[in-house]
């Protein structure tokens, strides 16, 4: 009950509420209608972005350094010495005079043999080993990379999941790798369990198709949207594999 | 005003159109596979080379790269279960990991040794693959077991039976050895007081092409395996050097200095046709011939420092193909044709194994930080090894290598130095 005397001023509250409103819910509206964004190509490899060391850029002319250096190589297992089988000695012609090996390209200057190049190539070691990190004037102080290379962009949670199991023997020849391919269909229940798998397509391979069978079991498969559960657990996900 | 809000609700899309999506997915990881070799059955007279069969088999298995071999300690099944798939506990297998699963029972037969090889995929649980090996001793049982094994998992014939050749030097005393391919059971093929370097083996394997001063200078001399008999294959100018067969084994190239000017040469087989490939006033030398005998690759220093060059088997279209280091050596066409391996010294000063695309000029690296020296790559037959010298542990010797690197074994403790291998054919 409004006091005498207090101006009555009309209540526009209302009107702009639920113009509010509507103009949220067409926005919403517009929005899911469209998609959820950008339509990505599921056969398309993630790209993962790696910021290049802040440094300096290693010559472009010396030769390349691995990253991960080589493991170490286990000892030769020992070994019985056979009875040798004494071989002759081959009949001597006349006795050569002893002669430099086949001719090799002449040592560039400042590599000689003397006691000031064996110095300046003892200081330039030393300062390549300082040097154990390159980079690109360019990069960021928290860079791990040391050059820019290829990204990957991010795929499907699906195909990704199953990449990081995607592991084949190396028994498989090099030939063979450039044609073999299979196609399995999973039925994937709303938890994400893999309820069954079948070969549309076998590639000809055991070792290749037993190897896809274990990608597939051993897989977390995230659980699908609630929209697309039926699907897949009616008509299935299909999977090309290739190498 | 719950009824206004209520008729805003959102529309949400309809479902999708129910046809069955598909996903690629490329680019696996390789690793290798990982296999089950339990100890041996024999009888009671063969238990020893029942063992060394069984380790040797291992060792072998293991050198090829492309195979991992689970510790037996770690085996969970009956070691007496049969050899009968319906008798194989294969779920016992895969809980330890095994793909594959190789029983074998090794007898003795008057002077020759029997062995039975089976061999089971442990997933699907059924044998696929069967033989019956008749040899002399252990090694070579298990050498010819190692190639069956390969051949069914890789499709490639197995290098176990191959030979490297090497030049060790004694006291006076310079020998071409050939080793097995595992490093061990060495045979001295010949034996001289003079200077001997760059063996390298004819592709049938009836020859061995080295160079030696027996003559006074560098020639180009020719070993006969069978009998350990030498031939004077060709000597020009003032030194002839590193020949190498062609893949067709008719003809070969070699360097020599004539006039002061060393240069790439081809010969026919027989001695006759000499040609001359090169003729830049720079040296150039240490020919390999591409698989298909097409191309030659070699070192010339025609830029100013050495570098591997690349030129048809006619001496025409030659061309630079490494632009890093400089000092690049001793290369070596893969029998893949795929890689050049080669020898080169870094930066800091460190003699290390390289491979470079031919194709596309990209280098690279199979040894680091491993010894001082890693030096005159060869490959094996199949093209997936490599075998080269390294001092990494001391004295030289020969390191057995996948091309990228990541499996290296040393597979000799030779006390004398050896050096410059040579990888022999497949036998025929």
């Amino acid at each position: 009950m409004r006091a005498v005397g207090e101006l009555h001023r009309p209540d526009r509250l209302w009107p702009v509420l639920l113009a509010s409103l509507a103009a949220h819910a067409a926005l919403v509206s517009l929005g899911v209608l469209r998609g959820s964004g950008p339509p990505i190509d599921l056969g398309q490899k993630p790209i993962v972005a790696k910021l290049v060391r802040l440094g300096e850029q290693r010559p472009e002319h010396w030769l390349p350094r691995r990253d991960v250096p080589p493991p170490e190589a286990p000892p030769a297992p020992a070994r019985v010495a056979a009875a040798p089988t004494p071989v002759p000695l081959a009949v001597p012609s006349p006795k050569p005079s002893p002669k430099a090996p086949p001719p090799r390209a002449p040592a560039p200057p400042g590599h000689g043999n003397d006691a000031l190049s064996r110095a300046i190539s003892k200081v330039r070691r030393d300062q390549a080993l300082a040097r154990e990190t390159w980079g690109d004037p360019t990069g960021s102080p928290e860079g791990t990379a040391t050059d820019a290379s290829e990204g990957d962009r991010y795929l499907a949670l699906v195909s990704e999941a199953l990449q990081a199991n995607y592991r084949l023997p190396a028994t498989i020849s090099d030939q063979e790798r450039m044609s073999l391919r299979a196609t399995v269909v999973l039925t994937i229940e709303p938890d994400g369990r893999v309820s069954s798998l079948r070969f549309e397509r076998r590639s000809g391979n055991d070792a290749f198709d037993q190897a896809l069978e274990r990608a597939v079991h051993q897989t977390r498969m995230p659980p699908p949207p609630p929209e697309l559960q039926q699907r897949y657990r009616t008509v299935g996900l299909g999977v090309n594999f290739h190498i | 005003m719950n009824r206004l809000l209520a008729s805003l609700l959102l529309c949400l899309p309809a479902a999708a159109a129910a046809q069955r999506q598909y996903i690629d997915l490329g680019s696996p990881d390789f690793r290798p596979l990982a296999l089950a070799v339990p100890p041996f059955q024999t009888g009671a007279d063969a238990q020893a080379e029942a063992n060394e069969t069984a380790q040797t088999l291992r060792d072998d298995l293991a050198l090829t790269t492309v195979f991992e071999l689970l510790d037996p300690r770690s085996f969970l099944a009956d070691p007496r279960e049969g050899f009968a798939a319906s008798a194989i506990r294969f779920s016992r297998w895969a809980d330890v990991g095994a793909e594959g699963l190789v029983k074998a029972i090794v007898r003795r037969e008057g002077s020759l040794l029997t062995g039975e090889l089976h061999l089971y995929e442990v997933r699907a649980g059924r044998e696929v693959l069967y033989r019956i090996y008749k040899e002399k001793t252990p090694r070579a049982l298990a050498h010819r077991i190692a190639d069956d094994v390969v051949q069914y998992y890789t499709r490639e014939p197995g290098i176990f039976r191959t030979r490297i050749a090497v030049v060790r030097r004694g006291k006076g005393i310079r020998e071409i050895v050939a080793f097995d391919a595992d490093g061990k059971a060495s045979e001295v093929l010949y034996r001289d007081a003079a200077i001997l370097l760059l063996p390298h083996w004819r592709p049938d394997g009836g020859e061995i092409l080295f160079t030696s001063y027996r003559g006074g200078k560098p020639e180009i001399w020719a070993l006969r395996v069978s009998d350990g008999s030498t031939r004077l294959v060709v000597g020009i100018g003032e030194l002839s050097s590193g020949a190498v067969y062609s893949p067709d084994g008719r003809r070969i190239a070699f360097t020599a200095s004539v006039d002061g000017n060393s240069d790439i040469y081809v010969i026919n087989a027989d001695g006759s046709g000499l040609r001359r490939l090169t003729t830049d006033p720079a040296t150039d030398a240490s020919p390999t011939w591409s698989p298909d005998g097409r191309r030659i690759a070699f070192v010339s220093n025609r830029s100013g420092h050495p570098h591997i060059y690349v030129m048809n088997a006619d001496g025409t279209e030659q061309r630079r193909l490494t632009f890093q280091g400089n000092y690049n050596q001793t290369p070596r066409w893969s029998p893949r044709g795929d890689l050049i391996a080669f020898t080169a010294r870094d930066e800091r000063k460190v003699f290390d194994v390289f491979v470079v695309s031919p194709e596309t000029g990209k280098i690279s690296r199979v040894t680091q930080d491993q010894g001082m020296t890693n030096e005159e790559p060869s490959w094996a037959p199949n093209g997936r090894l490599l075998v080269f010298a390294s001092d990494r542990t001391g004295r030289p010797q020969l390191v057995v290598s996948n091309p990228t690197g990541d499996r290296q074994h040393v597979v000799t403790s030779e006390s004398a130095p050896i050096g410059s291998p040579a990888w022999g054919p497949l036998p025929q």
